[in-house]
């Protein structure tokens, strides 16, 4: 398998993923139970675990969501054993509740929650910096800037957590989590016995929450003044600017000086909450002015500012508070040598600005089952003469339909919000609400807000676009997935709400889809349809060849109606000079544009 | 420490190279750094992954440093271009993708953008999929395009390490063809650079 290499003995170095480090991380830590939901940039987190965690002797699931994931390694610290936990970062607003009851309670083993940030929203709906979310929560917050790092500080984060009995947020960003590097491998350590025993600080009721607040501050103490916490933080360099930096952002420093011709002292925080207030202040006050790098908020900024203030140490500072530093989107060289050249006074030049380009957006993939459901969504919307109907969409794949020519996509907050919303919109709009989820997002966040719905008599079209995958995080299991585990049913789950109106359809057999919504599209109550059909990518890898066919356009049937281009629009068709093709290479041999509700002259046959 | 941008569009086995690559560093004890960045679409998205060998801490590339830019797209290799130094190498796989925004409106291709951004840097043709095609198995367009970059000589790395990365990246039956995929994709270079002469 793939990631047995991680199996490997200590002292071996590793061409690996952040991610796939963090996967070796646990296992040297002695975790001995983990969990999540699959979100980028952490996805690739659990594609190692679902491989190899039984080798690692790990007990590894896919939760059907963060908040479930949290619990359940919550519980198992509860007993002593090293637990984790990783999502992306708008995942631990999924979890939140239960995140800020573990810092109350605090741990018996070792536990460790990943959050990887998306600083520039690479493939998310925010770039918050959960930084914040841990100081809020009041864990222990670290923070590394490589994989290496990553590896080694998971693992450091795990004993850090036992000793002060106290769970530890480590934060990662896409620029670390999806950086490949060589990574060395550290010695596996035993696992903990399980040892439970019954104990209040778990029941988080009120008498036991106010003892908790105590108990919580004195924890964060230790762990300010543990002599594991110097593990994280460095500082090199001589001069009388102080540069303050952390995380991703970190790895930048250097080469801007070196391109800038000057120098700085460079400190380097690793843990950053709660942070070692006397180091830090040391060296502020030899210093003459101070930077602060950060990717997210000005969060280390902020916390010096105010340990500076209580102390009565002035110095010139300059970070993201007083506008020297950009507040949104992630580091680089290129913007830290631009900000740097400014504080420094030294003349730069601007960069290349290259020529406008065609954008290329994200498409759904040709053979994608998802275009076809928009294509008679929206044909059968038209034939029932519907305007202006608000489509509420959610995360995953089919947000895709965001885009021309389907325009599908009004409202997209968060995992489950187009149900939520729909009640919202028919409680508010006269236009008609018709909305999508998708298969793992339902199980996710979309079944409280679908028994809301039907309770509350509210009366929209959900349509549940079912390819038995999570696809967009690189097709992780579903609770649609069969066995080892217990295949849960979606149109058992909606049917046993109470919802009559539930029909199931093939989306690639468009005339009877087509009947079908429009069907739903005249029910006076709520109605839901499943429309399901595998992943086209699940689906080719368990294509014969014989099976592999692809189409092409009979130029001389073809009455270039264009109808093929600007609304089923698969990405594998292309036009020149008014003439329309089909890219071979790209074509998924999937058929449906050869239907004749798409090409009303047969023009699309297939390819000899 | 050379620096390597490559581009092109989501399916084209491009963080497939790069991984290739870092291997062969690591096989040689040397430092290396790779980013990868695919957005939010499985296939035919944009793809744009960074590759850096030697002592460097940003995987980021720096605007106008990378010595070289393997391009698996046209339209692709132009949007990638900012990264690419003064006189640094394209070596461009002549396939075009055609972006669904313009299908949609019936538009060619951005053909003249394209040429005319290319013509200021040198630019190597690499019938990469063709040879591809010619070698039998489509897939193996992207090792071709690890032979031209190899014969460029810029990457510092010996053959050993890359057929060695090839082999510990790639499962045992795909070895043969992608290796010879390797031998052509360095011979297309060669000959062009002879022309040149």
């Amino acid at each position: 398998m793939a990631y047995d290499s991680l199996l490997g003995r200590g002292g071996r170095t590793e061409f690996l993923l952040g991610n796939e480090a963090v996967g070796r991380g646990v296992y040297e830590a002695g975790v001995s139970v983990a969990a999540t939901y699959p979100g980028t940039p952490s996805s690739e987190i659990g594609d190692v675990l679902y491989q190899v965690s039984d080798k690692m002797g790990i007990k590894f699931e896919f939760a059907t969501n963060e908040k479930v994931a949290l619990e359940i390694a919550a519980a198992a610290a509860t007993g002593g054993l090293r637990s984790f936990v990783f999502m992306k970062h708008v995942g631990l607003n999924v979890a939140m509740d239960s995140f800020v009851s573990l810092a109350a309670s605090g741990v018996k083993g070792g536990m460790v929650v990943l959050s990887a940030d998306d600083p520039s929203m690479h493939s998310s709906q925010n770039e918050q910096d959960n930084r914040f979310l841990g100081k809020f929560a009041k864990t222990i917050v670290v923070e590394p800037s490589s994989p290496q790092e990553l590896k080694d500080f998971v693992v450091s984060a795990f004993d850090l957590s036992e000793e002060i009995g106290h769970p530890v947020l480590v934060r990662s960003v896409t620029r670390i989590s999806h950086v490949r590097t060589p990574v060395k491998f550290g010695e596996v350590r035993g696992k903990n016995e399980w040892n439970y025993k019954k104990d209040t600080s778990y029941v988080l009721m009120p008498e036991n929450a106010y003892r908790a607040q105590a108990a919580v501050a004195n924890r964060l103490d230790r762990a300010r003044k543990s002599n594991r916490s110097k593990f994280f933080n460095r500082i090199y360099g001589d001069s009388s600017t102080l540069i303050v930096t952390s995380g991703a952002a970190y790895n930048y420093i250097d080469e801007a000086l070196q391109m800038l011709n000057v120098k700085a002292r460079v400190m380097k925080i690793g843990l950053s909450f709660p942070l070692d207030q006397d180091g830090i202040l040391k060296e502020v006050e030899l210093a003459e002015r101070v930077v602060f790098v950060e990717e997210g908020g000005p969060f280390l900024e902020e916390q010096v500012l105010s340990i500076c203030a209580l102390r009565g140490i002035n110095r010139k500072f300059y970070g993201k508070l007083n506008g020297y530093v950009p507040m949104s989107y992630e580091m680089d060289v290129d913007r830290v040598v631009v900000f740097l050249s400014e504080i420094y006074g030294i003349e730069h030049k601007q960069t290349y600005g290259g020529p406008v380009l065609p954008n290329r957006e994200p498409v759904l993939c040709p053979g994608c089952p998802h275009r076809a459901t928009y294509y008679v969504a929206k044909m059968a919307m038209k034939q029932k003469g519907l305007r202006n109907v608000i489509s509420p969409t959610d995360i995953g794949c089919y947000t895709l339909g965001y885009y021309e020519p389907y325009q599908m996509g009004d409202f997209c907050f968060s995992m489950g919000s187009s149900v939520g919303s729909s009640s919202g919109f028919t409680m508010s709009a006269e236009e008609k609400v018709v909305s999508f989820i998708g298969d793992s997002t339902f199980f996710h966040g979309g079944i409280p807000a679908l028994i809301n719905a039907y309770h509350n008599n509210h009366n929209f079209v959900l349509v549940i676009m079912d390819n038995s995958i999570t696809a967009m995080t690189g097709g992780q299991p579903t609770p649609e997935t069969g066995p080892p585990f217990k295949k849960v049913d979606i149109e058992s789950v909606v049917r046993g709400i109470g919802i009559n109106n539930v029909f199931t359809i093939d989306p690639y057999d468009l005339k009877s889809s087509l009947e079908t919504f429009k069907k739903a599209l005249g029910t006076e109550e709520l109605s839901v349809v499943i429309s399901k059909r595998d992943c086209a990518l699940e689906a080719d890898r368990k294509k014969s060849p014989s099976e592999m066919k692809v189409f092409q356009i009979n130029q001389d049937k073809c009455n270039q109606c264009y109808n093929c281009v600007r609304n089923f629009s698969c990405a594998a068709f292309y036009t020149e000079d008014g003439k329309v093709f089909i890219d071979s290479e790209l074509c998924d041999g999937c058929s449906v544009c050869s239907e004749p509700l798409v090409c009303p002259f047969n023009a699309i046959e297939v390819k000899e | 420490m050379p620096s390597f941008v490559f581009a092109g569009v989501g399916g084209q086995g491009i963080i497939t190279v790069a991984i290739i690559l870092g291997r062969a560093a690591v096989i040689e004890g040397k430092p290396v750094l790779m980013t990868e960045l695919h957005g939010m679409a499985q296939r035919g998205g944009k793809i744009s992954v960074e590759v850096r060998i030697g002592d460097y801490k940003s995987a980021i590339i720096p605007s106008k440093t990378a010595d070289a830019m393997v391009a698996f797209e046209e339209l692709e290799a132009v949007r990638n271009i900012s990264k690419l130094k003064e006189g640094g190498m394209i070596l461009l796989n002549r396939r075009r993708i055609h972006p669904v925004s313009l299908t949609i409106k019936q538009q060619n291709y951005p053909d003249q953008i394209v040429e005319s951004e290319l013509k200021k840097y040198a630019t190597i043709t690499v019938e990469a999929d063709r040879t591809a095609l010619e070698l039998g198995n489509k897939r193996v367009a992207n090792t071709v395009m690890v032979g031209a970059l190899f014969s460029t000589g810029l990457l510092g790395l010996d053959e050993e390490s890359i057929i060695a990365a090839i082999k510990e990246s790639l499962p045992e039956r795909h070895w043969e063809c992608n290796l010879e995929a390797f031998e052509e994709g360095k011979k297309l270079v060669l000959e062009q650079s002879a022309k040149a002469i």
